[in-house]
């Protein structure tokens, strides 16, 4: 998975792998007696993130996490997902330390470690269902909570764009999959 | 390979942010971060770093930020004569830690400002000519300063625009000008309805007022400069016309910093201090600044310190149309006065 993570005005990138663990394969049958397909995959998630706020900071940031996809048959879906993880801010600029002699020195990868937590919900085509395209496109909308944060939780609103590449044979795992008719 | 350009691309960005940068010219925007004591604190240099004259504003709350004083009038009319630092104080705007609520207090704070101070004159050269101006709770924070130690030594003048340097007497003080004022607000039938309820209050506490009645007394006295019209209205539309996406500003770091800071469980202390007992110390030159219907920090705080430092070289100057947001509500007066005042002494 490849994306444009920014945090909404701000650039950003995130590259992650998922990890297909259960697929339910649904059909839902209406009053008027017409049925349909839906699947409903769940992956585990693992991400590598970043956004540059300029004068603030850039924040790296690795996240493992649990989505929750549930995809129509003509391939539009909608998903899910929390994620814990650990950040590591960079400060937007030279940063300094005077000491009590009034002695200054640059302090060297000025930033701090914060706990991460986020929650992302988002909406995408699944180009394998109708094309036989092995590839995804989502955007989806998360908010970051990096904690402690000067002793309180920072919260971050954060926009994705990006696509979802889905080798035939990437690492295969043991899925467990149902069919289930409502 | 895409992978590896972005991570390359990531590690480039991360590098040059960091890199040094001191700029003098005339029209300079240096931003850069002071770490003492648990605490990342930013500090955005704007304006005439050439003037080798720097104007340091002490910013209110706390935790409100700095990114709330940088206006177009102020950047027209201060900047561009001299530089201008807009320092956010430790859990307050664009300023960046870990647990370190244990550190928000006045003497951290106070040896944090020693520390502005010092990083300037490193920056821009020990010849750099400072000037601090406490605006609010940024009042106390420059009384504590310049009545600490040696600190004074370190600036060449005092700016006390719209401060309290004596919580206690500050509540007194709001107190006494919300009766008088009310009471003639009422003898002229405006507002009769809301100066009842404050009037009432003001009555029914008369004195060693608690934290939690000192709070009502300022939020009281928020309200009753909206009362005349002749004093601008200040609200959130007003505060962020500076363009926070030009500015690139933290709006969720600011807003959260800010909650934390004014919930702090500091406040309380700090509604016990004073520093009118120790002023005698105070030797340079002092400009004090002050709305004529700001409730929240009455002109009696100034004339309190107007009294009692210790220079012959002091000036009380108050607006006509502002209340407790000077430089918003009287940007000509304040910028005036503030140029004059650094002109005669840098």
């Amino acid at each position: 998975m490849l994306s444009y993570n920014s945090s909404v005005i701000y650039p950003g990138a995130r590259i992650g792998i998922e990890l297909p663990v259960k697929t339910i394969y649904l059909t839902k049958t209406s009053r008027s007696g017409k049925e349909r397909d839906f699947t409903k995959d769940r992956f585990v998630t693992t991400n590598l993130s970043w956004y540059h706020h300029p004068a603030f900071h850039d924040n790296l940031y690795f996240t493992a996490g649990w989505t929750m996809r549930r995809t129509k048959a003509k391939g539009f879906f909608t998903e899910f997902s929390p994620e814990l993880g650990l950040s590591r801010t960079f400060l937007g600029g030279t940063t300094y330390q005077v000491d009590n002699n009034g002695k200054v020195t640059v302090k060297k990868l000025a930033g701090y470690y914060y706990a991460l937590a986020s929650v992302g919900g988002g909406i995408g085509y699944d180009y394998s269902k109708t094309k036989q395209k092995p590839f995804l496109i989502f955007s989806k909308f998360n908010v970051l909570m990096m904690f402690p944060y000067n002793s309180t939780v920072y919260l971050r609103p954060a926009i994705e764009i990006g696509f979802i590449y889905k080798p035939a044979n990437f690492i295969s795992l043991k899925v467990k999959s149902r069919h289930l008719k409502e | 390979m895409k992978s590896l350009i972005t991570i390359a691309f990531m590690l480039f960005v991360l590098v040059s942010c960091q890199k040094e940068t001191i700029t003098y010219g005339t029209n300079v925007s240096d931003t850069f971060y002071l770490d003492n004591n648990g605490a990342s604190m930013r500090l955005l240099v704007e304006g005439n770093t050439s003037s080798k004259t720097f104007l340091i504003i002490v910013h209110g709350g706390p935790g409100t930020s700095s990114f709330l004083y940088k206006t177009d009038y102020i950047s027209q009319n201060i900047e561009n004569k001299y530089a201008v630092v807009y320092w956010d104080q430790r859990n307050a705007g664009a300023s960046q830690g870990n647990s370190n609520g244990d550190q928000l207090n006045l003497p951290q704070m106070t040896e944090d400002l020693k520390k502005v101070i010092q990083l300037i004159k490193h920056r821009y050269g020990d010849d750099s000519g400072i000037f601090i101006l406490g605006h609010s709770f940024g009042g106390l924070l420059t009384a504590s300063f310049m009545t600490t130690g040696n600190n004074q030594s370190l600036v060449k003048g005092w700016i006390f625009a719209d401060g309290s340097h004596n919580y206690p007497l500050n509540d007194t003080l709001t107190r006494e000008m919300l009766l008088i004022v009310g009471q003639k607000q009422i003898d002229l039938k405006r507002n009769v309805s809301q100066w009842n309820v404050i009037i009432d209050y003001c009555n029914a506490h008369t004195g060693n007022f608690t934290f939690e009645e000192s709070s009502q007394l300022e939020s009281y006295a928020a309200d009753a400069e909206t009362y005349f019209h002749k004093v601008k209205k200040i609200n959130l539309a007003s505060l962020i016309q500076t363009d926070p996406i030009k500015y690139d500003w933290p709006v969720t770091s600011i807003l959260v910093n800010q909650l934390y800071s004014s919930n702090a469980s500091f406040n309380r202390d700090l509604a016990k201090t004073e520093f009118s007992s120790v002023l005698y110390r105070v030797t340079s030159p002092t400009l004090l600044l002050c709305g004529k219907y700001d409730f929240i920090c009455p002109s009696g705080l100034d004339e309190d310190i107007l009294k009692r430092i210790n220079t012959t070289d002091k000036k009380l100057a108050i607006s006509p149309i502002s209340g407790h947001d000077i430089m918003y509500q009287d940007e000509s007066f304040i910028c005036d006065e503030v140029n004059a005042f650094i002109e005669k002494h840098k």
